[in-house]
């Protein structure tokens, strides 16, 4: 047992409160996702129903409509938040995210492809993942042309966002009627009609991806330092980058294919675990991944319970919230770049 | 124990470098030894390549012709890892994260000995005391970077490099932006690098009576080539900071260590009011 100094262990030992405080409100989240709705029921039976027990018609509802829905919000809100976070990172700017830089909008737009091809949904989070691909090498091809600093990138990337979703939309206006049910989930970003096939394999990618940025954070935090820094540490920093920014769509793509095209989550999330946690360890990507599907998943709950209005898509209300936000970042981004020389 | 004593003698040299960026050449033909064991100095002119020379000692800047070899073998062959377990470099603008605490940046330090899974060890965590205790910033472990003065954020990063536990140091304008006592601080922190641990050290410095008071080595850079190597005493001398500077000066004996110092010459003399 190693003994930390005062500050690291303070910092450390806040960051775990946190998380516990995160997987708290996950675990209520969850419970009131499961039991709440138009056969409300109580907690206990509806965690009960989840596993197959207890009233038929309960374990319908719950195993079949709320359920996966619940676990999607979870999925995609903890993979946006950690897309978002190592994105910030990478850029070196405070207002990337994926829903910005068109890498969101890229993995719509492939997933809006494969329907309109009629091709298995099972395979939403490959196309999704080609669609976010395709956005970041097209976004990647047209800095390394124009040479645009790293940090107008994000404006290159919003003009790429901006294209793809006018291309989902596109898309959209000229399906056939029977397909056009899925167009919020692509136009706005939605957790409707989420199924227990899309949770496991998106479940699955998530985990996998997540674990192997955890496995990067050592090199992420020596990336931080900068290109002479990092390369003097062992460290390749072409090749570091390029690695994380994979695991960055990878994320961020699969999030779209659970879920649609949602903003505010990716964008905001790092900066609120910045703000209650301090500079970023290991640790707090964790908390930034619960937070995160806390996020998504209140959101979605909020939509769905306390609105007056019926089947407003989550995405509208991350957006909401998400708008006014980002200008509050804007106005305070010079403060931002004084810290940073 | 003679081939180990010489294969560890940490002696970085350049045969024929020339380095490139782009079509632009910054430093052609260089053909260089710097000593191991000593404190080596390279100055010169704005862009003679001093800085582009550091690069390219360090893996940063890949030759465009020849080679650098550190006790033989090619830097630019060697696994980025294992180089960066022998030789450490402290940029000239080195990027701190926000927020990050001291010690946090000088645990980074450590990368190039751990591995992808291997838990902090005892031996890192002795590193970095090492590190903070030499360069006096254990007792500022807890307070973030961003927040310290010019010249202890220098030495927040000096002891990162130290963490780095190489026996090479490279140092690029360690003392630029710093007030002369911060400068001092930092030299006499490097010169005792070099006499109590041992440590190779290269640094690009500007001040010539600097490098000639702490350097046993001085290489001057002259447009990308070498104008002159080897000790300050007898390389330093008013032919040549005429020739490299173009600036008419004497040299004289630095009264305080007999060490030369340029002393430029006076030009039209300003008049004195009152």
């Amino acid at each position: 047992m190693t003994v930390l100094p005062v500050a690291r262990r303070a910092a450390r030992h806040r960051t775990l409160l946190l998380c516990a405080a995160a997987l708290a409100a996950l675990v209520a989240l969850t419970a009131l996702g499961l039991s709440s709705g138009q056969a409300s029921m109580p907690a206990g039976t509806a965690l009960r129903a989840l596993v197959g027990l207890g009233d038929p018609g309960d374990v319908l509802v719950v195993q079949q409509f709320r359920a996966p829905r619940v676990f999607a919000a979870l999925i995609a809100g903890a993979a946006l938040a950690v897309s978002g976070s190592l994105l910030q990172r990478l850029f070196r700017n405070p207002l990337a995210s994926p829903d910005v830089v068109g890498v969101t909008g890229g993995a719509s737009f492939g997933a809006v492809l494969l329907l309109a091809t009629g091709a298995s949904q099972l395979l939403t989070p490959l196309a999704a993942l080609g669609g976010g691909l395709l956005a970041a090498l097209a976004l990647g091809a047209f800095a390394r042309r124009s040479r645009v600093a790293v940090g107008s990138l994000v404006l290159v990337g919003l003009a790429v966002q901006a294209g793809l979703a006018a291309a989902v939309n596109l898309m959209i206006v000229r399906f056939p009627a029977e397909l056009a049910s899925s167009a919020l989930q692509w136009t706005t970003g939605s957790l409707y009609g989420s199924t227990w096939p899309e949770v496991w394999a998106g479940g699955g990618a998530v985990a996998a991806v997540l674990t192997a940025a955890f496995l990067h954070s050592r090199r992420l935090s020596v990336l931080d330092l900068g290109e002479e820094s990092a390369g003097a540490l062992g460290l390749t920093p072409a090749r570091a980058r390029l690695h994380l920014l994979l695991l960055t769509i990878a994320l961020a793509s699969l999030a779209a294919a659970l879920s649609g095209p949602v903003g505010f989550v990716a964008l905001a999330v790092p900066h609120l675990v910045r703000f209650l946690a301090g500079p970023p360890t290991p640790a707090t990507l964790a908390l930034t991944a619960l937070t995160g599907g806390v996020l998504l998943l209140g959101a979605d709950l909020i939509v769905l319970h306390l609105l007056p209005v019926h089947g407003l898509p989550v995405g509208a209300m991350t957006a909401t919230l998400g708008a006014p936000w980002l200008l509050v970042l804007m106005i305070r981004r010079p403060a931002a770049d004084r810290s940073t020389p | 124990m003679t081939t180990l004593a010489t294969a560890t003698r940490n002696e970085l040299a350049t045969h024929r470098l020339a380095l490139r960026y782009g079509s632009r050449t910054v430093v052609d033909g260089l053909d260089l030894t710097l000593p191991g064991g000593a404190v080596t100095a390279i100055v010169g002119p704005n862009a003679c390549g001093k800085s582009t020379l550091l690069r390219g000692l360090t893996r940063l800047l890949d030759p465009a012709a020849g080679t650098v070899t550190l006790d033989g073998s090619d830097v630019h062959r060697m696994p980025a890892r294992t180089l960066a377990r022998r030789m450490g470099l402290l940029p000239q603008q080195p990027v701190t994260p926000e927020a990050i605490t001291v010690e946090s940046l000088v645990r980074l330090g450590r990368y190039p000995h751990q591995r992808m899974l291997s838990p902090w060890s005892a031996a890192d965590q002795a590193a970095v005391e090492e590190a903070l205790t030499r360069t006096g910033t254990a007792e500022l472990r807890d307070q973030p970077v961003d927040r310290l003065s010019g010249g202890q954020r220098q030495r927040a990063w000096i002891a990162l490099t130290l963490a780095q536990d190489t026996e090479l140091l490279l140092l690029d304008e360690p003392t630029t932006f710093l007030d002369l006592r911060h400068q001092l601080e930092v030299l006499d922190l490097v010169a005792e690098l070099n006499t109590d641990a041992g440590r190779t050290v290269v640094m690009v410095l500007h001040d010539l009576g600097q490098a000639a008071r702490y350097a046993d080595h001085l290489v001057v850079l002259h447009e990308g080539r070498l104008a002159a190597a080897g000790p300050p005493a007898e390389v330093l001398d008013a032919a040549l900071v005429e020739a490299v500077f173009e600036v008419p000066c004497q040299v004289v004996p630095d009264p305080e260590t007999g060490t030369p110092l340029v002393v430029p010459r006076a030009r039209a003399r300003r008049p004195t009011t009152h």
